[in-house]
């Protein structure tokens, strides 16, 4: 085998038993090689200086008391979960039966309990949502609300057919206070114990009574 | 671990004692003729080795020490840099060995297995220490200096190769590391560190081009071919 300067560096990288006998016997004509041969050789040399494989007496005994330990922690998890290992000595008719009983066991609980709930539980969930207190205020605001109603009849006949501008601007603005009472009636209902949506419905109440009777005053002479 | 089942042909199990240093090439890698039997009472040490462990016994543990602990303590300290943390390393990688036994399936050496647990434990016994270090507050901007050894027959030049060591990447210091300090063939890096082993041989040489470069600065005239 003829092996050149080229060659050097895939040898160095990869080469075969004969590509680096080739390269030895090249780096006796050629001083280029023979330095770069004994510089990579010299690498090995100094990496056997980092190997100190001197015996440390004490440090297995302590590498044998861990794993001792760590035995003695494995078997306690181990018996820990031992009680499942029973299980499958029983034969497995016995289990087929023992999962059978459990079910039908199951089943009669889920059956008594369905069977035995309160005879009434949309009372006992009235109760639960709405206290005393809100119903109070959800009467009291029926009647007022009825009563501005009756009052909106009154005024009905003008603003349907506003004789004059200001007429014309109250009935835009009742139809408006109407489109937001509605709105702020759904989200009351939807979360009746927000006291402050039952304020802002009150004021809104306020400002249609306000306007109706800003109306009927229009009508007068 | 991603391919903890990586496959190793059967060569490429781990023997017992380092390399041979008198020839920088892999003469088992190119042999022909049958089985190696050097190779083959590797191969039923490792699986005794394997069975033992599976079994719990600590005097398999222990056979596993007199092997490989003077050689996995070495490795340990080459990577981290003093004794206390490769010792640390390397009780810790008997532990694992012996809690996950159970998830060794034999698709790989048992002992490239076991050393590819101590890297990763001292992969991350540095991690752990760097984040000490950044909790600490530690900018002082020095190295971390290896701890003195046993002066060998060249301690000048020992030093001067861990210096240049540390201007390296860690991949480049691992397989220069396990390749020319502990003897291991490229199959066995492979194995270990999960790379190809064409990739571990180009590793080698990009490191000793690398260490070359740091330790003898390249002289303007050498450069000629033939």
């Amino acid at each position: 085998m003829n092996e050149t300067c080229k060659d050097r560096d895939r040898i160095f990288e990869d080469g075969t038993p004969g590509e680096w006998a080739a390269l030895e016997a090249h780096s006796a004509n050629c001083p280029v090689c023979a330095e770069e041969l004994r510089a990579w050789k010299l690498l090995s040399v100094a990496a056997q200086e980092m190997r100190d494989y001197t015996k440390s007496p004490a440090f297995w005994p302590r590498i044998e008391s861990a794993l001792a330990e760590e035995a003695v922690r494995k078997s306690q998890r181990t018996e820990r979960w031992s009680w499942l290992s029973l299980f499958p000595r029983i034969p497995l008719g016995w289990q087929t039966a023992v999962a059978g009983a459990f079910v039908l066991v199951l089943t009669i609980s889920a059956g008594w309990l369905y069977f035995h709930r309160p005879d009434h539980p949309e009372e006992h969930d009235k109760s639960l949502l709405k206290s005393a207190a809100l119903e109070n205020v959800e009467r009291a605001e029926a009647v007022y609300v009825q009563a501005i109603d009756k009052l909106a009849e009154e005024t009905k006949p003008q603003l349907e057919n506003p004789v004059t501008p200001l007429l014309a601007n109250y009935h835009e603005k009742l139809v408006v206070l109407d489109s937001a009472i509605a709105d702020l009636r759904a989200q009351a209902g939807l979360n009746p114990s927000n006291a402050q949506l039952r304020h802002q419905l009150l004021a809104m109440y306020q400002e249609k009574q306000h306007t109706l009777e800003e109306v009927l005053e229009a009508r007068k002479p | 671990m991603g391919t903890m089942g990586l496959a190793l042909p059967w060569k490429a199990r781990i023997a017992s004692v380092p390399r041979q240093r008198e020839t920088r090439v892999e003469p088992s890698e190119h042999f022909a003729g049958g089985p190696n039997p050097a190779v083959v009472n590797a191969i039923t040490e490792d699986a005794a080795l394997a069975a033992g462990c599976r079994a719990g016994n600590l005097q398999t543990y222990e056979r596993l020490y007199s092997i490989h602990g003077a050689r996995m303590r070495n490795l340990a300290r080459n990577l981290l840099g003093n004794l206390v943390d490769a010792e640390d390393a390397v009780q810790e990688t008997f532990l694992k060995v012996q809690r996950s036994i159970a998830s060794f399936r034999g698709q790989s050496s048992f002992i490239t297995w076991t050393y590819r647990i101590l890297i990763n434990t001292c992969y991350d016994a540095r991690r752990s220490r760097l984040r000490k270090k950044e909790v600490a507050n530690d900018d002082s901007g020095e190295t971390e200096r290896p701890e003195p050894r046993a002066p060998g027959a060249h301690p000048s030049l020992r030093m001067a190769l861990e210096r240049a060591l540390a201007t390296l990447t860690k991949h480049q210091r691992d397989v220069f590391l396990l390749y020319e300090v502990e003897g291991f063939r490229h199959a066995e890096i492979a194995g270990m560190l999960e790379i190809t082993e064409t990739a571990s041989k180009n590793t080698l040489f990009q490191a000793k081009k690398n260490l070359r470069m740091v330790l003898e600065p390249p002289r303007s005239n050498t450069a000629g071919t033939r």
